[in-house]
């Protein structure tokens, strides 16, 4: 039996050890680049195990939602299918859905860490090199593009959120209105600034707004969201508050897009 | 009090012979010769867990400082040894050795329990210390190897060190 003098005593010399043996480490760490190698891996390995732990218990009490919204979406996507077998009569085989589509291959992933709480914040997601995900891939979800992949890992890949001060994406209002670059506001999780809309162009707000395919990362027409306020920038083009329809600190699943392309228009653009 | 001065005096020479072997005795990439491991048990009973670490700490660091090592590879080695100091004693010497707070002694406690005492204090400090020394970059054979060189060379020296640090087998 412990008694409670024995098990303070255990707690400070336990408190003391990990004193000591952190001080060794980081010694260790400054002296060998061989150690700096070997503990820098050691401590990621550890930290991704408890992003891993923390993030799967966080999704365990979001389940019903998840759910809620994977229902819902599954509804709509069979709707779609449903008047796309109308109008077209073909039968769309279930078993047959392919990966790539035009000239983006899609690669479902989940998020296996955010960091939200800066002007660079980052998405880890938890599909790399082995599942195929490659370098300038765009992370999106139905609602709105969520940033670029930045490295890739064997089994996770490191990401840039849109929610990066110096990130830009092409984006148009309505599916065939004026083309911006719209980027994060840098203040409010679903807030954006669309810029470079030309002063003629009648705006209304409500419009929606949509990638503009424009860019080789992110296939057209993804909804991105809504427009708001705006007003004319240095007598020439808009400034107009987008109000995002995604909600970044609730992603959960999400998709990676990479053009296959994107070689042969990376060659013609360097002719 | 005469004896535990003539301990720290003892101490201090056995840290400067350490780092004279860690600087001019180096014969192999397969040895590691230390004799740290058994410095800290020999360290007398009457030292708690907590100064037990701290010199510990202080000493690998004096060692790692003045040799050529890497700073805080003994540090980070010799620590956990004086951390399982007392339950590794009281696994081979009982219970009543450290309620007494009574000295070791080859003659009470006999030669094959401070024996596989040594053993296993320098086995905790070499895992350790090789693993890190290592950084996971060499093969699991020659870490095996090292292990397996160093664990017996450093129990003989190990044991000649006890014989002079242990203060009841020197009358």
């Amino acid at each position: 039996m412990f008694r409670k003098g024995n098990i303070i005593i255990f707690i400070v010399n336990a408190a003391i050890f990990i004193l000591l043996e952190v001080a060794a480490f980081v010694m260790l760490r400054n002296n060998g680049q061989m150690q700096d190698i070997w503990i820098s891996r050691g401590v990621h390995s550890f930290m991704a195990n408890v992003w891993g732990c923390t993030e799967n218990i966080r999704h365990y009490f979001s389940l019903k939602k998840e759910n809620d919204a994977l229902a819902e979406r599954i509804y709509r996507q069979e709707q779609t299918i449903r008047k796309y077998r109308e109008i077209t009569g073909k039968d769309f085989a279930e078993d047959s859905i392919p990966e790539t589509v035009g000239n983006f291959r899609y690669i479902p992933a989940s998020v296996a860490k955010t960091g939200r709480n800066s002007q660079h914040n980052y998405l880890i997601i938890s599909k790399g090199s082995k599942d195929g995900i490659v370098k300038m891939s765009g992370i999106i979800t139905e609602k709105g593009v969520l940033g670029i992949i930045d490295a890739v890992g064997k089994n996770y890949s490191y990401g840039r959120s849109f929610r990066n001060s110096d990130m830009t994406i092409s984006a148009r209002i309505g599916h065939e209105g004026a083309v911006g670059a719209i980027s994060w506001d840098g203040l409010s999780s679903n807030g954006a600034i669309l810029r470079e809309v030309p002063q003629h162009i009648l705006l209304h707000a409500g419009d929606t707004v949509y990638t503009s395919g424009f860019s080789s990362i992110f296939p057209p027409d993804i909804p991105l969201g809504i427009i708001g306020e705006y007003k004319v920038e240095n007598g020439a083009t808009y400034e107009i508050k987008v109000e995002l329809f995604e909600d970044f600190s609730s992603i959960r699943y999400v998709t990676v897009v990479n053009n296959v392309s994107t070689e042969e228009i990376s060659e013609l653009e360097n002719r | 009090m005469k004896t535990a001065q003539n301990f720290g005096l003892m101490y201090m020479l056995l840290a400067i012979i350490q780092i004279l072997i860690c600087n001019y005795c180096q014969f192999s990439p397969l040895l590691v010769l230390s004799v740290l491991p058994v410095m800290i048990l020999c360290l007398p009973l009457s030292v708690g867990t907590i100064p037990a670490m701290l010199i510990a700490f202080a000493t690998g660091l004096a060692v790692d400082w003045l040799s050529e090592g890497l700073l805080g590879l003994n540090a980070l080695s010799l620590v956990p040894v004086a951390a399982v100091r007392k339950p590794i004693m009281q696994l081979f010497f009982g219970k009543d050795l450290i309620d007494r707070k009574d000295s070791l002694s080859f003659r009470k406690n006999g030669f094959g329990k401070i024996s596989a005492a040594i053993l296993t204090f320098h086995a905790i400090f070499l895992a350790i210390y090789i693993t890190a020394d290592g950084a996971g970059m060499r093969p699991f054979w020659f870490n095996l190897a090292r292990f397996g060189i160093s664990e017996a060379s450093g129990y003989l020296i190990s044991v000649i060190v006890a014989s002079s640090l242990i203060p009841d087998d020197k009358k």
